[in-house]
């Protein structure tokens, strides 16, 4: 089992940051690990939007944000130690992503915790790391939990879950 | 020269009454000063406005000044037209609040999918002169399916026995329906007891208003789900029962089964889902399926096929 491979799910969020700076903290620089910051993009809703040039817009900032994010991740990992070549960022593009440009591999939009299982199965990342909203038990039910679908969903893999 | 409302209610409306002649409007953004008397032309066709929609609840009217009850001059039916208004609020869902949005193109998009299916309201998308998304809307001529189960004067057991199987078997019609939808990846968004309705001609039951829209990234169908579990509760019980009303009839029974927090629903605190305490006659694998909506649940619907599937399990017991 490949256990110097890192995958840490970075939604651009404080529980993100929580979940990087975990990382960093507990491989205080560490040599020979493999990290990846993944972001898979989720759209803003297109009906919240008056006209598609609107959403576009909004689709581009969202996409500035997260790969701004991604970048800050890797800057502080690298900054603490881990040689850049070992610390990559990945974003995956939403299938219906207007400015996408057709890549391999996309997300349909219907889970996100199971794009970040399916990047790490297929890329062989034996070590999975998220940050926690912290949901209640009605908020779970009615809007999802990442972090409890990746619990649940993941096999062969380790699941570090950052409060 | 275009025509006053006086010239086209002489043309196409000539033996109706209208006490106010308004305006005659092609561009409706300014939806607030257009009212009863005034004439929509889209597309046109010439809607006569009677007046504001009204939205009951609790027994207070709130007009809606974005919906207009209309006569369709062409035809001499009725109409309602809905113009644009974006809107963004909180729903309350006991004490959570989720972010919603009234979407025009949402509904608009829907109505096109689900054309000439009668499990749905008809009506198509019409701009106006300013390219507002206008929905035109046939009106369901029919009842609330929560006041037509309320209005039959029977008791819980007679109703459970007479009326129950034959609702059940037409609420799965419409739950199939939802199924549908999302299948589509479209959602209703707004699954309430007033806005699904049995009508008056076949009994079916038709479901209305599916323009609000939220954003939930992992559970994109989540609400649309609890707000059928809230509807299969009322169904079931011939409405809902609070802590007090429940522990009036479990007095009334002569049992005394404890009532716990977790016995009613997860997000309406004061609803009880645990409906076998009160009437025992209701089957476990029933019971069992409102009980994944209460407090006390550690597994949840996650796609409308578990939930059918159930409820098809369901209705064959009850029948």
């Amino acid at each position: 089992m490949d256990t110097n491979k890192i995958l840490i799910a970075a939604d651009g969020s404080e529980n993100a940051e929580r979940a990087i700076d975990y990382v960093t903290d507990i491989l205080q620089g560490a040599a020979g690990f493999h990290i990846k910051l993944l972001s898979i993009e989720h759209l803003p809703d297109r009906d919240f939007f008056a006209d598609d040039t609107a959403w576009k817009d909004a689709c581009v900032k969202n996409r500035e944000k997260l790969i701004a994010f991604l970048a800050h991740g890797k800057e502080r990992l690298t900054k603490s130690g881990i040689p850049e070549k070992q610390v990559q960022t990945d974003y995956v593009e939403s299938c219906h992503s207007p400015l996408a440009e057709k890549p391999d591999y996309c997300s349909r939009g219907t889970s996100i915790a199971l794009d970040i299982l399916h990047v790490a199965k297929t890329e062989g990342f034996k070590t999975v790391v998220i940050g926690r909203r912290g949901v209640s038990k009605a908020e779970e039910f009615m809007f999802g939990s990442v972090s409890n679908r990746i619990i649940h969903a993941g096999s062969d893999c380790t699941i570090w879950v950052v409060q | 020269m275009s025509e006053t409302v006086k010239q086209i209610l002489d043309r196409l409306y000539p033996d109706g009454y209208m006490g106010r002649l308004g305006k005659v409007y092609t561009d409706t953004s300014d939806f607030m000063r257009i009212t009863g008397g005034d004439v929509i032309v889209l597309a046109g066709e010439h809607y006569l406005v009677l007046r504001d929609e009204m939205e009951r609840s609790f027994g207070v009217e709130d007009p809606k000044y974005w919906v207009k009850r209309c006569r369709h001059l062409e035809s001499g039916e009725r109409r309602i037209l809905k113009l644009v208004f974006y809107e963004t609020f909180s729903l309350s869902m006991g004490e959570m609040k989720i972010p919603c949005y009234r979407s025009p193109r949402k509904e608009a998009r829907i109505l096109d999918l689900v054309r000439n299916d009668p499990r749905f309201m008809q009506g198509f998308p019409a701009a106006d002169e300013a390219g507002n998304n206008v929905r035109v809307l046939y009106v369901v001529q029919g009842k609330r399916l929560d006041n037509w189960i309320d209005d039959l004067d029977v008791d819980h057991p007679t109703y459970f026995q007479t009326h129950l199987p034959g609702i059940l078997e037409k609420f799965i019609v419409s739950c199939q329906a939802i199924n549908d939808l999302h299948k589509m990846g479209e959602k209703h968004g707004d699954i309430r007891r007033d806005h699904l309705w049995v009508t008056y001609d076949t009994g079916d039951y038709v479901w209305i208003d599916f323009d609000y829209t939220f954003s939930f990234h992992e559970n994109p169908f989540g609400l649309d789900i609890f707000g059928l579990g809230g509807l299969l509760l009322y169904i079931v019980g011939k409405g809902f029962y609070s802590h007090e009303e429940a522990r009036q009839l479990i007095d009334r029974n002569r049992k005394i089964p404890g009532i716990e927090p977790e016995d009613f629903l997860l997000v309406f605190k004061n609803r009880l889902a645990n409906l076998q305490k009160i009437f025992p006659y209701i089957p476990d694998a029933l019971n069992q399926m409102l009980l994944h909506f209460s407090s006390g649940s550690r597994v949840y619907y996650e796609t409308m096929d578990e939930f059918l599937q159930d409820l098809t399990t369901c209705l064959k017991q009850v029948k």
